[in-house]
């Protein structure tokens, strides 16, 4: 059997040529059905991660996905606020043990800026209920005081390389992306900029892989603050009120955008939910996160299953590629064959010197594609967190990824029985007798 | 309109009360779930199955304060109606658990409300009757809500899936505004629901 496959490994070295092409588009194959696995199940876990602990995320009456998408992953937009006298009633409700107020709408260079009280980083948790954790200094206080402090994301001090005591300023609505932003943020000419306004960076929160690495946070007077001297998605004109005496006006909000809710005992999910449905003074939404994720995995789901399988088609297609060429190969090898014949090869013989051969492609260019899977993971995955917020694991290979690989190498070995099994019927006579 | 919900409520309620005998034409499961009503000897360790209506105390009577009224009567406009409807409402947020059952071994059906995903699975989850527990209808009374705590955290659950819920029925933290308690298992094993055999 040895001796079979050195037989094999070096006849394949005589043909490297053509069998490192089909290794190629194997290896190819596979690293993109592996990397493809890879990026599916870190979106949805990446999804499923970015919010725990909060039992309902109450909004303007809405679709359930479109209140979770702005309210947990800061996509799109509110339709409509919530007013702070509702946000008073639902934290009065005597299932509710907390409520999160958020606001949304400004941004610093891209990065969504979030209004909020101090209690979110007390409250809100990712992943296994892990809580919000400072990499550096501290939460902003709350107070008038600290008006105009920020807690920076992960992502974003280190994408725009800010540190604790350095300043930044806000842009009014959501502005193009980190990367077509201004060069120099230090620009104040742009008309809808909050520049008269500048904010410290107070703490920079530790990197969680959810959206609130890229998240900018202020605290809600802070967003009143900076829109006092506005009106109608404009500054007034003539009207400047400086950052000091932004102190003296009134700066409660009089409306947010979500709020998160935490409730005493999950139980009471569904009559609390009711509760807000039913809330006479405002048309509002009240969704379960998990229920909501749910409903995006549905809409999402055809569309990945679709990925998934035009990988696997193309997995399909190297593989038909291998038959084709080791049976292609076999007429110019008739000769090698009839000669192993001749020297006492049996039929069994020639099929295992042929499944070998197939086999051995086959486990090169999975083996190729796996790492060449690992390592665009490994490459990519900066930017696609940069990017698109999602944070690719490069870890141990998971289970499915396994399953991958492991279909792959058996179609391969399987596909190399066809050229086995022709030769196996070739005679020894065919091979010997010369043809012109 | 509210007389109508009023009266169907009602109905439910006195369905609900009366399920120790054979449920005629009980609404509260909309496509069934059925259960096999539960073998009277069930083996030793062996969680026993039972059904939603086996978590309603078989002495509770939600109706016992209604009782004597004609809701026919009522108006939709009547401000009673409104009033009565709010009562209603509270004594099932107020639905007791059923002393019988908690401390038991029980496999039970239902559809699943996620709370809490992690990365190996759903680690927590509202168990309902009936399919849209959460947001077509008016929730289900507190005795007709699970909280599930499975030991491993349940893979490839989604919203809605229907599964079998096995472990040791016990009741949750007292709360005041949920009534006395609440049933919560803390589940050892989840399973994909499948027909009982008949």
């Amino acid at each position: 059997m040895k001796a079979l496959l050195a037989i094999a490994a070096r006849s394949a070295w005589n043909r490297r040529g053509t069998l490192a092409l089909v290794m190629l588009s194997i290896a190819l194959a596979t690293a993109l059905l592996l990397s493809l696995e890879r990026l599916r199940s870190d979106i949805r876990s990446s999804f499923a991660q970015s919010v725990s602990g909060t039992d309902l995320i109450v909004g303007a009456r809405t679709g359930p996905v479109q209140l979770m998408l702005y309210a947990v992953f800061h996509v799109g937009g509110a339709t409509h606020g919530i007013r702070m006298d509702s946000v008073r009633a639902v934290a009065a409700h005597p299932a509710v043990a907390w409520t999160v107020p958020i606001a949304l709408g400004d941004s610093h260079r891209g990065y969504p800026v979030l209004g909020t009280t101090t209690d979110y980083f007390a409250r809100f948790a990712y992943g296994d209920r892990q809580p919000l954790a400072l990499a550096q200094g501290r939460a902003f206080a709350g107070t008038l005081d600290g008006l105009y402090e920020t807690v920076l994301g992960a992502e974003v001090a280190d994408r725009l390389g800010y540190r604790v005591g350095q300043q930044l300023s806000l842009s009014h609505g959501l502005a193009a992306g980190p990367d077509e932003g201004h060069a120099d943020h230090a620009d104040h000419d742009d008309h809808a900029d909050h520049a008269d306004k500048p904010f410290t960076v107070v703490g920079v929160l530790a990197r969680t892989g959810t959206p609130v690495d890229r998240t900018v946070h202020v605290s809600l007077q802070a967003i009143e603050a900076i829109h006092l001297d506005w009106a109608g998605g404009a500054p007034l004109p003539g009207v400047r009120i400086a950052p000091e005496h932004a102190r003296k006006f009134e700066l409660e909000p009089d409306q947010v955008t979500a709020v998160l809710v935490g409730l005493r005992n999950r139980v009471a999910v569904f009559n609390v939910q009711r509760f807000v449905a039913e809330y006479e003074a405002e048309p509002l939404l009240a969704v379960l996160p998990g229920v909501a994720l749910d409903e995006l995995w549905a809409v999402v789901g055809p569309g990945e299953r679709a990925l998934l399988a035009v990988s696997g088609l193309v997995a399909l297609v190297s593989l038909s590629s291998l038959v084709a060429v080791v049976l292609a190969g076999l007429n110019e090898r008739r000769r090698e064959l009839a000669v192993l014949r001749a020297v006492g090869a049996g039929p069994r013989h020639v099929l295992a010197l042929l499944a070998a051969e197939g086999a051995l492609v086959t486990l090169l260019g999975a083996l190729t594609g796996a790492a060449a899977a690992a390592v665009a993971v490994v490459a990519a995955g900066p930017w696609v967190q940069q990017r698109f917020g999602i944070t690719l694991q490069s870890t141990t290979p998971s289970v499915e990824q396994w399953a991958l690989f492991g279909v792959v190498l058996l179609a391969g070995m399987l596909a190399s029985l066809v050229p086995g099994w022709r030769a196996y019927r070739l005679s020894l006579a065919d091979g010997l007798t010369p043809r012109i | 309109m509210i007389r109508t919900l009023i009266t169907g409520i009602a109905a439910l309620s006195l369905a609900g009360a009366v399920a120790a005998q054979p449920p005629g034409g009980v609404p509260t499961m909309k496509p069934p779930l059925a259960a096999a009503p539960a073998p009277a000897a069930a083996k030793a360790g062996e969680p026993r199955t039972i059904t939603w209506e086996a978590l309603v105390p078989a002495d509770w009577d939600p109706f016992k304060d209604f009782k004597g009224l004609d809701f026919q009567l009522l108006d939709d406009a009547d401000p009673r109606a409104n009033a009565m409807l709010k009562k209603m409402r509270k004594a099932w947020d107020d639905a007791p658990v059923n002393p019988a059952l908690v401390g038991q071994t029980v496999r039970i059906p239902g559809f699943v409300v996620p709370l809490e995903d992690g990365k190996e699975g759903l680690r927590e989850f509202l168990l309902v009757p009936y399919f849209g527990a959460c947001i077509h209808s008016p929730p289900p009374p507190a005795n007709q809500i699970i909280h599930v705590l499975p030991r491993t955290p349940a893979k490839g659950v989604r919203s809605m899936d229907t599964v079998w819920v096995s472990g040791v029925l016990a009741t949750g933290r007292t709360d005041t505004y949920m009534g006395a308690s609440s049933y919560r298992i803390e589940a050892t094993q989840v399973a994909p629901y499948t027909e009982p055999a008949r």
